[in-house]
């Protein structure tokens, strides 16, 4: 398409408030203060209030969305440090089997086995793909695509840990209210964390590592080690997720595996936004509400899911918390290029 | 001596999973997660035309082919294009157009028990006392016709240079006039009409439905690893590594665990040789 | 390229509405709900629900369900739990039955469950909602167990179609008929790993070493298989005269049915493999079917006996209804008699209340296109192997060549029931 004689282009300028909330220490005026508070406060107190007004099925759309949502957030914590993985399914499937190990077969309470099965799900993710840290992009990709496979197809084939049966556990949380607020407070408290360790000089060596990590290496950094220390840490968010659903559902099989666990947040982290945190959980948010208000649509469910992801991602590459972060402080113009 | 013979059939339909996937990924950089359904979507068409137009099979499958080879084009230009180099948004989209056709097919009423395709060639001969079937002859021929063919292309042909021109330098390619998303277009097209073809050629062995397109995505994504992406005779080798350890597995240790060689396959190779079995210096830098 | 993005958010915006217009279908007035949640895109699947619907539709005709002194018309509602297809969360399963549950607010729910695990935890979710439920597919073993753990728990739940020993203890009495009148003795078990198919194959491994068979293989393949030559092979090298295969994923079966036949394996085959088995098999797969015997549970599922009226009555109507007799040898009878089981302890216990009907439903005493169905301590159908007219029935058939010079397929077991003998294909007569 041949440009036509005026040339127009996009002019975007930061809001006054935004420039003066960034610049000015101590902010005083209410107007600035709702500025700053309002994007962080707002969806916490919703989330909170949430459940009170939902039905019982709702609440459950409402919890599966936070696990989903810590498994995007631990994707993109990954993906902060250059790790493009496919396989939270085996975070998240080691995580279950852990919890359900723990209770299956050393009978521990769920305020033991949670904990541990979060902390040893993330040490076994660790030491399993320290091998492979050193490879880049879609390699990396790969391996974490097919390990959960693998363990899928290894349950199935040996019998091990209950094998097609899966393993029947016992535990479970002592009410409604303490699981679905223990996995939406998990999650906003997963969320913060992350936003905060990112900013931190620790998440600023991070994500140097994924922008160019000779440059790292020359610094005097093993960025092997540190490449490690963030799948730990990926490892056990997502592996929590994983231990929460076994002692909600009391069950866990090799289901856990499925793709679906490794799609989804990828997906949430696309559609939101990646590298802000935020985004991913914005995005998971949506998704899964998305996905269950589809059942309507009967067989053309994930058909259309798939639509509008597609379409999503393609109409804003840039992720919707990216956008929304735009408009939030900056103006935008069209003015004519002279 | 029937290990041997199947052995090298499976390697064969292993390796014809594979072709357009690892074409794809070596000329353009693009995963072409959509592979499984493509190949499954060229056994649907090439049905349907049998069924409702009454086409011999003969014509319905080249038919299948080249749609196959449109609906890849399509998605580079309507969906690819503008998410070009970023490979998330790159791996979602193809991915998720991959799904929404084996829905679609889905919900269309393709599962269960009704869908299977004719044999090009009845009969069978006996080599060395163990019993092939014609079908399965035909895919080694066919296989073996499609790599050659594939060879004599990219090296004599001016569309296969600059798919190989880009490969080597998009930059330098661009440069001597080779337009890189026409080049990427075509190569997406070329892919997704190979997974046409393994499809009409493959397909008749068995029955299909949708859910087999998610098979053919993670046996094509594990033979170009193994191999080494991009490398024609790594991705030969692979498969007939895999191939042969799956029968392997069958005879000496047990039928049910022969789907987790390709899968353990990958992950060793990555894990000890991440630039595959025929990966050059120059990619092992890109992956490590 | 402002003008494409608003394009594309238009289409966004398109496809967001069009979610919503889903659920706006019309209600009739104060039907009764059933539910019907299963995993739609799978034969076995497809075919329940469309018995469902045709009895759903009779019912309907004849004026609905006489509760306390109101007749109320049914409604059918679908849900897929996609339970069937591997791969698919058990989580994502249970909460396509919870949201059947809490937002349609059935009064009962049919077919259910696919794969044993969904069942499995499908049968809390249906503890906790207390409602009727009358499953027809799964026929894991593991629900007797876990019924047992809690009877007043799990009261809610029926199963109304066979539990996976008794077409093992059929395919058993079929190799009796074998070995008796031709003498065959050599056997390879193919069967995929699974609960139930692992249940069913080492039922008949148990019964024929103690008949005196051999046994050449027990060969596991995993359920996604699509390469059976390894165990084809075998079979031959060591002159199997029998493979008994047990096979539910329909893909695997057509895979095993086309390299049977392609690489000519001098042996017969016995058990169930839905492609072979079905009434649509010779157009998909050829005549290569002729002499494979299988085994169809319960009765009526997609076989019209002469010797029971009421599978020949059944099978004409849905072949009127749906074009073609159900694609699934096993379990579409279950689903058709469940609904009236269920409407007949409705009719009894003159309410709806979940309890009341449970009673009722305990006390069930039904002639059905199945046979004779009571219950058990366990909720389970009792099926046996002599008369339709006592118990619940599965038959043994057999594919041959008919008088008119087509494949037909022939019932052999039990006496009963049978219309024929079993033939011995030409290449076996040593």
């Amino acid at each position: 398409m041949q440009p036509p004689d005026v040339k127009i282009r996009r002019k975007r300028l930061d809001r006054g408030i935004k420039a003066r909330t960034d610049s000015v220490f101590v902010i005083a005026a209410p107007g600035d203060i709702i500025y700053v508070l309002a994007p962080r406060v707002l969806p916490v107190v919703a989330l909170l209030i949430l459940p009170f007004f939902l039905s019982e099925y709702h609440q459950e759309v409402l919890v599966h969305a936070s696990v989903v949502g810590l498994l995007a957030l631990s994707w993109d914590l990954l993906a902060c440090c250059g790790l493009f993985s496919l396989g939270q399914s085996l975070f998240f499937g080691v995580g279950a089997y852990m919890a359900g190990m723990m209770d299956y077969y050393l009978h521990l309470s769920i305020w033991i086995g949670l904990p541990l099965a979060t902390l040893s799900g993330g040490a076994i993710c660790s030491i399993l793909l320290a091998p492979v840290v050193r490879l880049k992009g879609v390699y990396f990709a790969m391996v974490t695509l097919m390990l959960p496979l693998l363990f899928r197809k290894i349950i199935e084939a040996s019998g091990l840990l209950g094998g097609t049966l899966g393993l029947s556990t016992r535990g479970s949380f002592p009410n409604e209210w303490v699981a679905v607020y223990l996995g939406i407070i998990v999650f906003l408290g997963v969320l913060f964390g992350l936003r905060k360790l990112i900013d931190s000089d620790y998440g600023l060596v991070l994500k140097a590592i994924r922008d160019d990590d000779r440059a790292v290496m020359s610094a005097g950094i093993n960025i092997y080690a540190r490449k490690v220390q963030a799948l730990f840490v990926a490892g056990s968010i997502a592996s929590f997720a994983g231990a929460f659903l076994t002692y909600r559902y009391e069950f866990v099989g090799f289901s856990v595996f499925a793709w679906d666990y490794a799609i989804l947040p990828l997906a949430a982290a696309a559609l939101g936004g990646p590298g802000t945190f935020a985004g991913a959980a914005l995005g998971s948010m949506i998704l899964v509400p998305l996905s269950e208000a589809l059942r309507a649509m009967g067989g053309l469910r994930i058909a259309s899911y798939c639509l509008v992801l597609m379409v999503s991602i393609i109409a804003l590459p840039e992720g919707i918390f990216s956008f929304l972060e735009r408009k939030y402080h900056q103006f935008e113009s069209l003015v004519e290029v002279k | 001596m029937s290990t041997i013979i199947y052995g090298i059939i499976t390697s064969v339909i292993l390796a014809l999973y594979a072709v357009g996937f690892s074409l794809t990924y070596g000329i353009s950089g693009l995963a072409n997660f959509a592979h499984g359904a493509l190949y499954i979507l060229a056994g649907y068409i090439s049905w349907n035309l049998m069924n409702y137009l009454g086409l011999p099979f003969l014509a319905s499958a080249p038919l299948a082919v080249v749609a196959c080879a449109l609906v890849g084009f399509i998605i580079y230009w309507g969906l690819l294009l503008r998410v070009r180099g970023i490979p998330l948004s790159e791996l979602v989209v193809t991915f998720a157009a991959g799904v929404a056709i084996l829905e679609l097919l889905t919900w269309r009423g393709f599962y269960g028990i009704s869908y299977s395709l004719p044999v090009f060639v009845e009969g069978g001969v006996e080599i060395w006392g163990v019993a092939v079937d014609a079908q399965r002859l035909l895919v080694i021929a066919v296989g073996v016709a499609l790599v050659v063919l594939l060879y004599l292309f990219v090296h004599y042909t001016k569309i296969g240079l600059a798919f190989r021109g880009m490969a080597q330098n998009e930059r330098t390619a661009l440069s001597v006039g080779i337009e890189s998303d026409w080049i990427g277009a075509l190569s997406l097209a070329l892919g997704s009409a190979l997974a046409g073809l393994a499809a009409v050629v493959v397909l008749p062995l068995g029955m299909m439905e949708s859910s087999v397109g998610y098979e053919v995505l993670i046996y094509a994504l594990a033979v170009a690893i193994v191999g080494g992406l991009e490398s024609t005779p790594g991705m030969v080798v692979a498969s007939f590594v895999i191939g042969f350890g799956q029968r392997i597995t069958a005879s000496y240790i047990g039928p049910k665990w022969m789907i987790i060689v390709p899968l353990a396959a990958i992950v060793l190779v990555l894990a000890v040789r991440p630039s595959g079995l025929f990966g050059k210096f120059k990619e092992l830098e890109e992956r490590v | 390229m402002r003008r494409r993005r608003s394009v594309y958010l238009a289409l966004l915006v398109g496809a967001t509405l069009l979610m919503f217009t889903g659920p706006l279908a019309a209600q009739a007035a104060d039907p009764i709900v059933l539910g019907a949640p299963t995993s739609v895109y799978t034969p076995f699947g497809k075919s329940c629900l469309q018995a469902t619907e045709l009895a759903v539709e009779e019912i309907n005709k004849a004026g609905g369900v006489q509760v306390g002194n109101v007749k109320r018309p049914l409604k059918l509602v679908k849900s897929d739990t996609r339970g069937g297809e591997p791969g698919t969360p058990l989580h994502d399963a249970i909460m396509a039955y919870t949201k059947l549950i809490t937002e349609e607010k059935p009064d009962a729910i049919v077919v259910g469950a696919f794969r044993s695990e969904v069942l499995m935890k499908a049968m809390d979710t249906v503890a906790k909602y207390k409602l009727p439920h009358l499953h027809t597919i799964a026929q894991t073993p593991g629900f007797q167990k876990k019924f047992a753990e809690d009877p007043e728990k799990y009261k809610y739940l029926f199963r109304v179609t066979t539990d996976a020993l008794i077409p093992g203890s059929y395919t058993q009495a079929c190799l009796d008929i074998l070995k008796k009148d031709f003498g065959l003795d050599r056997v390879l078990f193919i069967y995929q790993d699974t609960e139930w198919a692992k249940a069913f194959a080492g039922l008949v491994k148990m019964l024929s070493a103690k008949s005196g068979w051999k046994e050449i293989g027990f060969d596991a393949y995993a359920a996604g298989a699509n390469d059976f030559s390894p165990a084809l092979e075998k079979a031959k090298k060591e002159n199997a005269q029998v493979i008994v295969i047990v096979w539910d994923v329909p893909l695997g079966a057509g895979v095993f049915a086309k390299q049977y036949q392609a690489q000519k394996v001098p042996a017969i085959v016995v058990g169930f493999v839905p492609p072979m088995a079905a009434p649509q098999a010779v157009k998909t797969l050829g005549p290569g079917v002729e002499y494979s015997i299988h085994v169809e549970f319960p009765v009526g599922a997609s076989l019209p006996l002469k010797k029971l009226p009421k599978t020949l009555a059944f099978l004409d109507a849905f072949k009127k209804k749906f074009g073609d007799l159900p694609e699934a040898a096993a379990v579409t009878s279950s689903a058709y008699d469940a609904v009236y089981i269920w409407k007949e302890a409705v009719e009894r216990a003159g309410s709806l209340d979940a309890d009341k009907v449970v009673a009722e439903l305990e006390k069930t005493d039904y002639k059905g296109v199945s046979g004779r169905l009571k219950f058990d301590k366990n909720h389970i159908a009792i099926f046996g192997n002599k008369d339709a007219n006592e118990t619940g029935l599965a038959v043994v058939f057999q594919w041959q060549n008919g008088p008119d010079g087509q494949l037909i397929r022939v019932p052999i077991y039990p006496e009963t029931v049978a219309e024929g003998k079993i033939v011995l294909p030409p290449w076996m007569k040593k």
